[in-house]
């Protein structure tokens, strides 16, 4: 029986043996692209922002969320908006209409809100307490789940006009 | 074909022996001419006076006959119909060698049929292990359901035959994955059949790695590809419910690859396995836990 045990042998290890840990990786970047793109929506900026390219600056380094952002960029539009996501930094932000401060950098938001003065940015983090220490929105994880936190002020502030849906699906901070 | 030559040989002394003991008497002038048909290799005329034979009330209840008519079928089969995986001389040479060794109780013929039906249903097994090679899991099955049936007469050992049941359950689950994953669309029901298979393995074998692990990864691909499917436009209430979906679905895979973990703390692919699942049910301790665990292995 020995050359049929070597046949079967062949199939056991088909199933998947790739580096299951980037595809998760792939999967929670995709999630909060979606999220984001949906703050493009429930969100609306000054007719200022609603020029040129809509601008989403990240600052800190995550190649899965940048792939995630770029794969989003070229299938979707703001309006008549193509969007551009560009990695940028806490001292010299760039003129965007979203910046996504990453967990590993998240002692850079007070940095970002005094540079984000006078600007109509929603500044996005995702750290907890986040949204009580002036991000408009922030990524927090409720059993198992990705989900939102909205400090409706913190967005308000920058003449950002939020919808009430949004705020109704998010958890509310103040 | 010169192992084959040597065998038929070998068999050959043993039916002359029998075929003079049967020649003796009027009646078993077909058993006689096939012999001798089939020794000078004319197998359509030895294939038409065994048929008689086995008409025939006094020879068709000679032990010998049927034998013989094996022995012909068998023949028929490894020169003609060798690639026929629904072969019917196989058929007819395991029915004939069954009823050989259900009405000859001596110990010459049982070990010869027993020695015969073990060749043939190997056969059989490799036909249905090529079969799960092409994908081709309909005929696997009914060939294997075949092998089965006859295997299972001259080798009752339960602990063989549940190994050789595993062996293939394994690799059908491998082929229903590989067709699952060929269109997740349209093959949709490759997943469930894959999964149920595994089911069936672990129930024999609950400490079977490769099925926990597979299931596992099967419940895991599953979460993901829900996540992937999905459109950068979808709104955030259904985002949500795919969420809750996924980790459904990531929570389903973690029992299977604990036990895989359990089973071989120091396989790799179940380590990057749970440290993916982990990040995905947003466990980062966890998660980083067991990346740093396949770092480790790494600087060994």
């Amino acid at each position: 029986m020995k050359k049929q045990i070597i046949l079967f042998s062949l199939l056991f290890f088909i199933s998947w043996t790739a580096d299951n840990s980037s595809q998760s990786e792939e999967a929670n970047a995709k999630i909060k692209s979606i999220y984001i793109y949906n703050f493009t929506k429930y969100i609306e900026w000054p007719d200022a922002y609603k020029q040129g390219n809509f601008v989403i600056g990240v600052v800190g380094t995550n190649n899965s969320l940048m792939r995630e952002l770029n794969k989003m960029a070229s299938l979707k539009m703001v309006g008549n908006q193509k969007i551009e996501i560009v990695n940028t930094s806490a001292n010299e932000l760039a003129k965007c209409n979203i910046v996504y401060l990453l967990s590993e950098n998240a002692a850079q938001l007070s940095e970002i809100i005094n540079n984000s003065k006078n600007t109509s940015t929603l500044i996005v983090a995702d750290k907890a307490g986040a949204a009580l220490k002036g991000a408009g929105i922030n990524f927090v994880v409720i059993e198992n789940k990705q989900t939102i936190e909205i400090n409706k002020a913190n967005i308000e502030k920058y003449k950002l006009k939020i919808s009430a849906t949004l705020v109704e699906l998010a958890i509310q901070v103040k | 074909m010169g192992k084959l030559l040597i065998y038929i040989k070998r068999n050959l002394v043993f039916f002359l022996l029998v075929a003079n003991t049967l020649a003796l008497t009027a009646q078993k002038e077909q058993v006689n001419a096939a012999a001798r048909y089939l020794q000078q290799k004319s197998l359509d005329s030895a294939k038409i006076a065994i048929e008689k034979a086995i008409l025939d009330n006094k020879t068709s209840t000679q032990g010998n006959t049927w034998y013989l008519r094996g022995f012909i079928y068998k023949s028929i089969y490894n020169t003609q119909e060798k690639e026929q995986k629904y072969s019917s001389a196989r058929i007819q040479a395991l029915e004939s060698f069954k009823h050989a060794y259900e009405i000859d109780t001596s110990k010459q013929a049982i070990q010869e049929s027993i020695k015969n039906i073990k060749y043939l249903a190997t056969t059989l097994y490799n036909d249905a292990a090529a079969s799960l090679d092409s994908m081709d899991y309909k005929t696997a099955l009914e060939v294997f359901d075949t092998f089965k049936k006859y295997y299972s007469l001259v080798d009752t050992s339960a602990v063989n035959n549940k190994q050789t049941d595993i062996k293939f359950l394994q690799a059908l689950a491998s082929v229903y994955t590989q067709l699952f994953d060929l269109d997740k669309k349209v093959n949709v029901e490759f997943l469930s059949r894959a999964k149920n298979t595994y089911n069936k393995v672990l129930t024999m074998d609950p400490n079977n790695i490769f099925a926990n692990y597979n299931m596992g990864i099967l419940y895991y691909n599953q979460a993901v590809n829900l996540i992937n499917q999905l459109d950068y436009g979808t709104d955030i209430r259904s985002l949500s419910d795919v969420q809750d979906n996924s980790i459904k679905l990531f929570k389903e895979s973690l029992p299977f690859l604990e036990k895989a973990y359990a089973l071989d703390p120091k396989r790799k692919e179940t380590l990057y396995g749970l440290s993916g699942i982990y990040y995905s049910l947003n466990e980062m301790d966890k998660s980083n836990l067991f990346k740093q665990r396949l770092e480790e292995m790494k600087e060994k």
